[in-house]
């Protein structure tokens, strides 16, 4: 090749080809959304998010969430993201839009986030204080980290559960604490004692219980995806799921003595993990941004322009989300 | 073949130093310039190497034994990966790469090198630049974007440091003698252009003026993976483009095909990236146009593969003497791996299968490793001897060095990517609990981490023979170190 300048203006030419056609095209195509609302302009999704929000989300990236877990729903063609639970539709760029930093990821080391505010137990059914009130000493489960946790019914039998208990009755307890949220809790108790469903090549239904994200829910735990479970599974992932793969982040939480009485926000923590009489551990203002961040990701609600599956457990009744239909949108 | 432009066919002066007097005067006179940026470059990039082998030691085993260490804020998992990551890329890589490239362009040029002051304050910068990237990182500043983490002001002072060395790049070839520019220039050339180009665009794009939503999440992985290919991938290429030619002694087969591989590298590679995004919230065309673009890189693939391989006709058993030309071809053949690997995880059926699994890390590591960081160990082997004066001491330590790098990297690469099949579909089978992908995977990143610490003892010895050549501890002769005992009729054969 003689001279410089067709060799310049073909080095410059091929990336600029590729700097208009994969960052500049799609600014102008989706890089100025709204949020949509209805005829009234009273449903408006999304909404602006909250500072705790914003700093939670960076907490996360600090600390790396994103390297395992992804904040995105795939249609129901690819993946079996719904079926999981994980959303009752794929994620559109819309439910973004008020994201300072958008965290897609592209590892499911851990389950997916997209929806996990949505999964979370709706206010009121979240447990009474009477959880609270006996933090050591709760009857049937998590007494020690040791002791696995209860499968949950629908779990399969080649999975991890298979080293637990494999009688069927756990579930009942199971039902006890109000497993509220858990996308799961809407079908276990019922169907999954009787079908222990080994051999059953899991045909139609997909709403299942299949997707039970973890088999279980202990006596005396707060509720799953609640805020208080959150931060105890922060603080020790497998003092809730014996399989989990998660580290601990023991650092956003801080140990300090008891005055007169417990703080409310004291972790309720059992077995080895538990403080010493007259110390509790609480959550720093970085873990309690953190879970903000996370009970505030939520895309249950419908969009315009996506159909959501109806049936799909990811909203259970009663849930913070106002959707109310899952029927699609169209 | 017209590839004669810059003394490329090719003998080597060790050997027949009777040959071209004042040619080999002034070679050596060029080599000599370099001397102390080039050696500077390489110095920091061990340095980094070590640094990030430790690290990726272990985030690999964190990663299967989540308990270690991490009460420690700053040794948490999701902190060290990507001082991983950024060592190896900003630390290790680039700066081997540079080392490399300011080596083949003052040869190419024909031109001693000016301003070394240039690239001495660009390298000491530079240096700063991840020391505080690193630094910031670990201690909580990540940006998040994959390969992006560092924190505005570490990439403010690398982009300094950038400039630096680009422009010294620039002067260069206002300098040059000769007509012909070789097929290595327009590598080294692109890839010295369209670094600050991507560099600008990425952090603009998504710190200073960041766009809207998901588009982020699309510009990052344009970003990661055009640094990929036309950064580090060009580097590697154009370095490939000039060992294996020149170490046998032969100029490249074909000229043409070398023209249509670097325009169809630069056009279809740089659409490729999006593939990453498949069933993600994204308008379906950007997808599919990466994974087209993925399709066609294997014209570029082809026409270097073709290339190279008929340049090395008849000359592959010269593979067993000369350390250079082992690792560059395995380099460049693991170019060739790594573009079938990436077209194969990109097709929307498979993709389902292994996006979100461990196969994506198989396929940075090689992209990364297997192609770009065995070509650049294949050039430090040539160009090393030739600042300090000495030979490499050992053909043991070469030797070693190669299989367990070429082990571990094999055993990585089959690891991550036979585990990450099995975790997707694990993951995809909804009748199965997600703890299950998780449990499946396991076993293969134990394995990873053995390969871990094959390519751990690897660059610990390549570093221990780097620093005796640094301390002049080298062999004193004019025979070039030979991985074994070279018969008469080889070694004099060319």
């Amino acid at each position: 090749m003689k001279g410089l300048a067709p060799l310049f203006l073909g080095i410059f030419g091929t990336f600029a080809f590729s700097w208009v056609g994969l960052t500049v095209i799609p600014n102008w195509q989706i890089g100025h959304l709204n949020p949509q609302s209805d005829e009234e302009g009273t449903d408006i999704y999304p909404q602006p998010q909250s500072g705790m929000f914003e700093r939670g989300g960076r907490v996360y990236v600090a600390n790396g969430c994103v390297y395992c877990h992804s904040e995105q729903v795939r249609p129901e063609y690819a993946g079996a993201d719904i079926d999981r639970g994980w959303g009752n539709r794929r994620s559109a760029p819309r439910d973004y839009i008020f994201e300072r930093q958008v965290l897609l990821g592209k590892m499911r080391m851990g389950q997916d986030l997209a929806n996990i505010g949505a999964r979370a137990p709706a206010e009121q059914a979240s447990p009474s204080p009477t959880g609270a009130a006996a933090p050591a000493g709760s009857p049937a489960g998590g007494t020690s980290p040791a002791a696995p946790p209860v499968p949950q019914g629908a779990a399969p039998p080649a999975s991890p559960a298979a080293k637990q208990s494999p009688s069927s009755s756990p579930p009942a307890q199971a039902a006890s604490p109000v497993p509220a949220g858990s996308p799961s809790g809407a079908i276990s108790p019922a169907t999954s004692p009787g079908s222990s469903p080994p051999t059953a090549v899991a045909p139609a239904g997909p709403q299942t219980g299949i997707g039970a994200p973890w088999p279980i829910q202990t006596v005396g735990e707060p509720p799953m995806y609640s805020a208080a479970w959150h931060h105890v599974h922060l603080y020790s992932p497998r003092s809730i799921n014996v399989d989990s793969n998660m580290p601990s982040y023991r650092f956003l939480y801080e140990k300090r003595r008891t005055h007169e009485q417990r703080s409310a926000d004291a972790l309720k923590l059992t077995g080895a993990d538990a403080p010493p009489e007259g110390w509790e551990i609480v959550p720093t203002y970085d873990a309690k941004c953190l879970v903000a961040y996370m009970m505030a990701l939520n895309q249950s609600h419908s969009l315009k322009d996506v159909s959501s599956v109806s049936g799909a457990p990811a909203t259970p009744a009663g849930a913070a989300s106002p959707a109310p239909s899952p029927v699609p949108a169209k | 073949m017209n590839a004669t432009a810059t003394g490329i066919p090719l003998k080597e002066p060790a050997v027949s130093a009777v040959a071209g007097d004042t040619e080999q005067l002034e070679r050596a006179y060029i080599d000599a310039s370099t001397r102390v940026p080039v050696l500077m470059f390489y110095a920091s990039a061990m340095a980094w190497l070590i640094l990030g082998t430790l690290l990726a030691g272990f985030v690999s085993f964190k990663l299967h034994e989540p308990d270690l260490l991490s009460n420690i804020s700053f040794l948490t998992w999701g902190r060290v990966r990507p001082a991983h990551m950024n060592v190896m890329v900003y630390g290790w890589a680039s700066m081997a790469g540079i080392g490399t490239a300011i080596w083949l362009m003052a040869r190419l040029c024909r031109t001693v090198l000016r301003y070394p002051l240039l690239l001495v304050a660009g390298a000491c910068l530079w240096n700063l630049g991840v020391f505080l990237g690193i630094g910031g990182i670990l201690l909580g500043d990540s940006t998040g974007y994959q390969w992006l983490e560092f924190p505005r002001y570490a990439a403010i002072i690398l982009f300094v440091a950038y400039t630096l060395v680009a422009s010294w790049a620039v002067l260069m070839f206002r300098y040059r003698r000769g007509e012909q520019i070789y097929i290595t220039q327009w590598y080294l050339l692109g890839a010295f252009l369209w670094f600050p180009w991507l560099y600008t665009a990425g952090q603009l794009m998504l710190f200073a003026v960041p766009v809207q939503g998901v588009l982020q999440t699309a510009v990052g992985w344009w970003y990661a993976n055009n640094l990929l290919f036309l950064w580090f991938g060009a580097i590697a290429l154009g370095t490939a483009y000039y060992m294996i030619p020149k170490v046998i002694g032969r100029p490249v087969y074909s000229y043409h095909l070398a023209t249509i591989g670097f325009w169809t590298y630069a056009l279809f590679s740089s659409w490729t990236g999006m593939q990453r995004l498949i069933d993600g919230p994204f308008p379906a065309w950007m997808i599919t146009a990466s994974i087209a673009a993925t399709i066609l890189t294997m014209i570029p693939v082809a026409t270097v593969g073709l290339n190279h391989h008929m340049t090395m006709q008849g000359y592959f058993p010269l593979m067993r003497y000369s350390p250079t030309l082992r690792f560059t071809v395995f380099g460049a053949m693991s170019y060739t791996v790594f573009s079938v690997v990436g077209l194969l995880i990109s097709l929307r059926s498979v993709a389902s299968y292994v996006n979100f699994t461990q196969a994506s890390v198989a396929y940075s590591h090689l992209g990364l490793y297997a192609f770009f960081t065995m070509v650049i160990f294949g050039s430090m082997y040539y160009i090393v001897p030739r600042l300090v004066g000495r030979e490499w001491r050992y053909a043991s330590l070469i030797k070693l060095h190669f299989w367990a790098s070429a082990y571990g990297i094999g055993l990585m690469t089959l690891m991550l990517l036979v585990g990450g099949f099995s975790q997707g579909s694990s993951m995809e089978n909804p009748t199965l609990a997600f703890s299950e992908s998780v449990e499946t995977v396991l076993p293969y990143l134990r394995g990873r981490s053995l390969a871990g610490i094959l390519l751990t003892a690897s660059h610990f010895i390549f570093a221990y023979h780097f620093g005796l050549m640094l301390l002049g501890l080298g062999r004193t002769s004019t025979v070039p170190t030979f991985l074994n005992p070279v018969e008469a009729e080889t070694s004099g054969g060319h």
